[in-house]
């Protein structure tokens, strides 16, 4: 033993690292550096886009309104006096112009503001929606003609960015909709109270609006169209993304024609939406007639583009499933469907949940192959009758309405195209949030 | 530790259960199972021992035909149960799996609760009439599985929170439940600290009373202690089978012999 003992190395102090050991920690540590460095990078971004997307957003949630008493004159709404509805129908919403401007010059009369406007000019602060809603009023309170009502009605979307602060005196100087004096009287109105900002459920709740009036747009519609395309995304590729998996996985031989199936699926789930658009296009609404612009049509191609998704998340949760469950329901005499029904599925369910929110969150913020089957389109229709009309009308989905603001001229509709983007971030951000909760929770059961 | 003591119970019948003539298996190419003849007696618990890789489980396997649900595993020759052949075209391998019941190496509860996992067998099988019938058989598989004292007030907490041996014991109680003819134990102490594996040797030996039991073993002790008959497996031939005193004392093949003394393996 004394000769083993001469040959080994002198023995280094483990007080004291050695070079080797020196250069690993070096390197150990730079790596951590750079993941830091990478995190933080993203962090970053992701801080700079929300605050962004909040900071300039959240002006569409409010609008600027003023409240007016407007005296319904039976002269000029109801001239025979008989209360019959259709002839107060006839009065158009020119016919309700005359009141609107009398009502203001009215309320620049109480409060005592000295302006040289006309009165058409003065009911110009007003939104173009103003009068629409003067009229739709009326006629479904006719007995109220006669009287003196309190509206709060919107304001011209110059008006509303004057007070929000996009339009300054300086920026106003060629805009043939809006001049200085007005601006005064607007100031003179805001001291008084009349006019104010506030919450406008209508952005979420309303329909589109034409391109004058973008005070008046909301995304309430495409909202509509999005949940009708929803529904049938869920109806289709639920039932039929988890047969197909639970078929692939558990049942299907392992030859080549599954692997050729396998490799598909994979490279399906990475063509570009809008091939899926165009493959829409061409066989939903030119082969088969189906109508332009319609949920149902917009719902069979995200179905198209989901599929894939739902079929890699649930063959993937059906995999992570321990081969061991099966054997014990086999090995009790379980057929092969009553083990896969009875106990894989229950424990793969939580992944397969996951994976279809996560696959519905994805279609509900693809605008790619909406543009091609045409559901962007100027939609300011009322919300539609029955499941029918929902999924057979023409309608929007809220990107589509999102790309369709972003692209208008007015800069008012720019602010609703991100107030848009919250809404919709709203959404995806609830389904995530759901897909967590029902992860968590199924995976609690024991 | 008991070593090596022979159990001393006899061998009580010998009716033949299970006869395997000729048995071949391959995965693919590999021939993991060469002309394996062997008769099983009822009421009897026959260990199969061998080294590693040496197709012991595999062979087991072939018993209730678990190897169906490997796609490359194909099966030759002649595997008779009471005179009918489990490898015929008639033979549907659920309705044989109901009659041989099985118990893996590591414990498998269903995560649902304990009376659900004892009660699944029969609710699919249909062997209740009802709720109270259902409820005595639950009763009588935990009861038979020595794990009812245990588990009594507790029947519906998840089956899955038991420890390790009363897992297996659990697993066991779902395998009986079924009322198999045979029962097929592929390393059930595997997974197991001595004191659980005591408790599982002892219920293998009273359920000896009313099956065929055939048990994969690593250990040599465990064999001796709990079979009657022993199988030797080495490289997928079966080299040496008879009763197990007679393996463990006087081997007649050298390489059962190099094996029991540890010379291979």
């Amino acid at each position: 033993m004394t000769d083993m003992s001469k040959t080994t190395a002198p023995r280094n102090s483990l007080l004291k690292q050695d070079a080797r050991t020196v250069k690993r920690n070096r390197a150990e540590k730079r790596f951590k550096a750079y993941g830091i460095a990478a995190i933080s990078a993203g962090m970053l971004m992701l801080v700079i886009l929300l605050s962004t997307i909040i900071g300039r957003g959240t002006g569409a949630f409010q609008q600027t309104f003023l409240t007016l008493d407007v005296q319904l004159l039976e002269a000029k709404l109801d001239k025979n006096g008989n209360r019959d509805l259709e002839e107060i129908k006839k009065v158009s919403t020119f016919g309700y112009a005359p009141l609107m401007a009398a009502a203001m010059e009215e309320k620049v009369a109480q409060t005592g503001i000295v302006t040289d406007l006309e009165p058409k000019e003065l009911g110009d602060i007003l939104s173009k929606q103003a009068a629409a809603q003067l009229r739709d009023f009326v006629l479904e309170n006719t007995d109220l003609i006669g009287t003196s009502v309190e509206f709060r009605f919107l304001t011209n979307s110059r008006v509303d960015g004057y007070v929000k602060g996009r339009v300054t005196r300086e920026s106003i100087a060629n805009d043939k909709n809006i001049n200085v004096a007005q601006l005064d009287l607007v100031d003179a109105l805001r001291a008084d109270g009349a006019l104010e900002k506030r919450f406008n459920l209508a952005f979420i709740t309303g329909s589109d609006a034409s391109d004058a009036r973008p005070e008046a747009a909301g995304m309430g519609v495409s909202m509509i169209g999005s949940l009708f395309m929803m529904l049938v995304v869920l109806a289709l590729a639920l039932p039929i993304g988890v047969a197909a998996s639970i078929y692939l996985e558990e049942f299907a031989p392992k030859n080549w024609i599954t692997d050729i199936i396998e490799v598909n699926i994979s490279n399906l789930a990475a063509v570009p939406s809008i091939v899926f658009g165009i493959l829409g296009l061409a066989v939903f609404i030119n082969y088969m007639h189906l109508p332009n612009s319609a949920p149902l049509v917009g719902g069979l191609v995200l179905t198209l583009m989901t599929l894939p998704t739902i079929i890699i998340s649930t063959r993937a949760s059906l995999k992570s499933v321990p081969p061991s469950i099966r054997d014990a329901a086999l090995g009790v005499g379980a057929s092969k469907m009553q083990s896969v029904f009875h106990h894989v599925l229950p424990l793969a369910a939580p992944g397969i949940l996951t994976g279809t929110i996560i696959g519905l969150a994805q279609a509900l913020g693809e605008t790619a192959p909406l543009l091609l089957i045409g559901m962007v389109g100027f939609i300011a229709s009322n919300p539609p009758d029955g499941i029918a009309s929902g999924l057979m009308d023409p309608n929007s989905a809220m990107p589509a309405q999102i790309y369709e603001w972003a692209k208008r001229a007015d800069p008012a509709f720019y602010e609703r195209a991100w107030g848009g983007i919250i809404i919709l971030l709203v959404f995806l951000l609830t389904m995530n949030a759901i897909a967590v909760m029902l992860r968590r929770r199924f995976e609690r059961r024991w | 530790m008991k070593d090596n003591v022979i159990s001393e119970m006899d061998v009580t019948t010998d009716k033949i259960k299970i006869s395997a003539r000729d048995v071949q298996v391959y995965y693919g190419e590999n021939h993991a199972i060469k002309d394996v003849s062997v008769e099983i007696q009822d009421k009897t618990v026959t260990a199969f021992i061998g080294p590693s890789g040496c197709g012991k489980s595999t062979f087991l396997r072939c018993i209730n035909r678990m190897n169906d649900t490997i796609d490359i595993c194909r099966v030759k020759g002649d595997i008779l149960i009471e005179g009918e052949d489990i490898y015929d075209s008639n033979v549907d391998p659920v309705q044989l799996r109901a009659k041989v019941g099985m118990v893996f190496q590591k414990p498998n509860p269903f995560p649902k609760s304990i009376y659900d996992n004892v009660a699944y067998g029969p609710r699919i099988h249909g062997l209740s009439r009802n709720k109270a019938e259902l409820d005595d058989i639950v009763e009588r598989a935990l009861k038979r599985a020595a794990i009812w004292n245990e588990v009594k007030d507790r029947l519906n907490a998840p089956g899955t929170g038991l420890s390790g041996g009363q897992q297996q014991r659990l697993c066991i109680a779902r395998a009986i439940a079924t009322e198999p003819e045979v029962l097929l134990m592929d390393e059930p102490c595997s997974a197991l600290d001595p004191i659980a594996t005591a408790q599982v040797e002892e219920l293998i030996d009273e359920l000896r009373q009313n099956y065929a039991v055939v048990i994969v073993t690593h250990s040599m002790q465990q064999a001796a202690r709990v079979s009657q008959k022993t199988a030797f497996f080495h490289l997928g031939n079966l080299v040496e089978y008879g009763e197990t005193d007679k393996i463990f004392t006087a081997p007649e093949d050298p390489r059962t012999e190099s094996y029991i003394t540890g010379r291979i393996g």
